[in-house]
């Protein structure tokens, strides 16, 4: 059990990193307004780590408080130290790190990737314990429940298309610098850092807000979802149909069309025993008459065979995952629109078509894992099972579930 | 890395008791200008293991005359502020490794990124 399920996180989770990661340095991963305001709230002084930092992109904020990051995916490290970065590598159920010397710790979309409900405990654990008495550990693991996705299950599959023609314009225009800035020398690169920083802090917000208004709302996105949950021993039988209505995932998309070529190119990859089922479906939208698709969900049903878990091709525009900030107004989210109810329209298809693999490249492997938490998940995993830490504050942020905890004494007998 | 970082990072080698501090092993050494800040300085000297710092300045040749153990009243000590904030943010190891103390296992330092990642068999 222990071992499949880290066998699972490396070939699910780090390894789809290892891949992927070069698509992060895009200015769409870029800080939550909360996760930043927490650290421009620490003291001064203060003593942080960004326990799976990737790129690092919060490890830039309060100049006053020393940070540092560790990540196990070097490609992302590698960037992060780029940046002028203090990084290492680690494995997040054995930091290697002295006890109780943070004064707070990031856990930032991290949890969420761990296969077994005794290791998502055992992480949590091990950052507290880093963690000195009175400090504070924030966690953001991605949600259930969520507005304009539906999971049917909590473990799941989510595909990444690691193609950068599907970010948006804006996002190419910046992902430029930064790259270049990862060829220069450290020094120069941490000359730049500020600079580039600037560049990003004063446009990245009114861009978003610009792209959103401005773009042409007829997108299209697909996505594949599909589960196992390794909690319950390997459960295939049943299925997870994963209905995404998402907004946030259609204005990640690209305005100029491209998609719908992908969408075309890559249509049908399910391999084996797996059959993929489309659905396609357009919410209504208060930014335009946008037209979400989300089409080739993975159905596993019947699949009892464990070898038959993870032989997908496959790829998907860029998806609103719990690392990327929407390119909307907070407001506009909240503002009318419940695509709860189900998807209009929503059409199913069935689509066998063999692979026609030109793409091979990332054929099953950048599905990512995730467990999504169901609502008070999260703050109860750390009250029955995490002692030394005290839940202070719980809450609901861009699609994920966030808890502020404080490392309290326990006095042992 | 810097040594501000060397500070917080132990060894967790299964059955390893005390990992720390980790001796430094640097086939390449950076001293890279950082703004000096004499607060912020003053606000880590508490937080950092001195004899760690100290032990690792000196494995790199950067202990200047660093002491031994940490002065009275170094807020107002500009000097001694600024070979603090040499060694805690200035000097920087690139490449090499850090042992374990105790049961000598290497963790290489590359790009100035330490892999601290532990093989199945040792955790």
């Amino acid at each position: 059990m222990e071992e499949a399920a880290s066998q699972l996180e490396r070939d699910h989770v780090h390894s789809v990193y290892d891949k992927i990661a070069p698509y992060f340095n895009d200015s769409r991963y870029k800080a939550w307004p909360k996760v930043r305001q927490f650290l421009l709230d620490l003291e001064a002084g203060s003593i942080v780590a960004d326990i799976g930092c990737g790129n690092g992109k919060y490890l830039h904020i309060n100049k006053e408080v020393f940070k540092l990051g560790c990540d196990v995916c070097r490609p992302l490290v590698d960037f992060a130290w780029s940046q002028g970065h203090e990084v290492q590598m680690c494995d997040g159920l054995h930091l290697p790190y002295r006890d109780g010397c943070f004064d707070a710790v990031l856990s930032i979309a991290v949890i969420h990737h761990l296969s077994t409900k005794e290791r998502r405990i055992r992480a949590i654990k091990e950052m507290a314990r880093t963690l000195r008495v009175g400090g504070r550990i924030m966690i953001y693991v991605w949600a259930m429940e969520q507005k304009r996705r539906k999971f049917e299950k909590q473990d799941i599959f989510v595909p990444w298309n690691p193609n950068p023609q599907s970010s948006s314009g804006f996002s190419r225009e910046h992902a430029k610098p930064r790259r270049r800035a990862t060829a220069q020398s450290v020094s120069e690169a941490i000359d730049n850092t500020d600079k580039h920083r600037k560049v990003r802090s004063t446009s990245s917000v009114a861009d978003e807000e610009d792209l959103t208004c401005t773009t042409p709302q007829q997108r299209t996105q697909r996505l594949w979802f599909f589960s196992r949950s390794l909690d319950s021993v390997f459960d295939f039988g049943s299925l997870a149909i994963s209905r995404s209505s998402s907004r946030d995932l259609s204005t990640l998309s690209s305005p100029t069309g491209e998609n719908e070529g992908n969408k075309a190119t890559h249509r049908g990859r399910g391999r084996g025993l797996i059959k993929q089922v489309s659905s396609f479906f357009s919410p209504p939208s208060v930014i335009g008459s946008e037209e979400d698709v989300f089409d080739s969900v993975t159905d596993l049903n019947g699949t009892e065979n464990q070898s038959a878990s993870v032989s997908l091709t496959q790829e998907c525009g860029s998806l609103a995952l719990p690392d990327l900030v929407p390119f909307q107004k907070e407001h506009l989210k909240q503002s009318g629109d419940e695509s709860d109810g189900g998807p209009p329209g929503k059409e199913l298809q069935e689509s066998t078509q063999s692979p026609q693999g030109s793409e091979g490249q990332v054929e099953g492997s950048c599905l990512r894992y995730y467990h999504v938490f169901r609502e008070g998940e999260l703050a109860e995993l750390i009250e029955n099972y995490v002692e030394e830490l005290h839940v202070k504050q719980t809450y609901f942020d861009h699609a994920n579930w966030c808890v502020v905890a404080e490392k309290v004494q326990l006095w042992k007998i | 890395m810097k040594l501000l970082t060397h500070n917080m990072l132990t060894s967790h080698v299964k059955g390893v008791t005390k990992g720390y501090p980790l001796l430094i092993k640097a086939t390449e050494v950076k001293v890279n200008e950082v703004e000096f800040n004499p607060q912020f300085v003053s606000r880590m000297i508490p937080k950092v293991e001195w004899s760690c710092l100290v032990q690792a300045a000196e494995q790199l040749g950067h202990r200047q005359d660093l002491p031994g153990e940490l002065v009275p009243d170094y807020e107002k000590n500009e000097e001694f502020l600024k070979k603090v904030h040499r060694v805690l943010l200035e000097v920087e190891v690139i490449e090499g490794c850090l042992q374990c103390p105790e049961s000598g296992r290497e963790f290489p330092i590359s790009r100035g990124i330490p892999n601290m990642l532990l093989n199945e068999d040792e955790v």
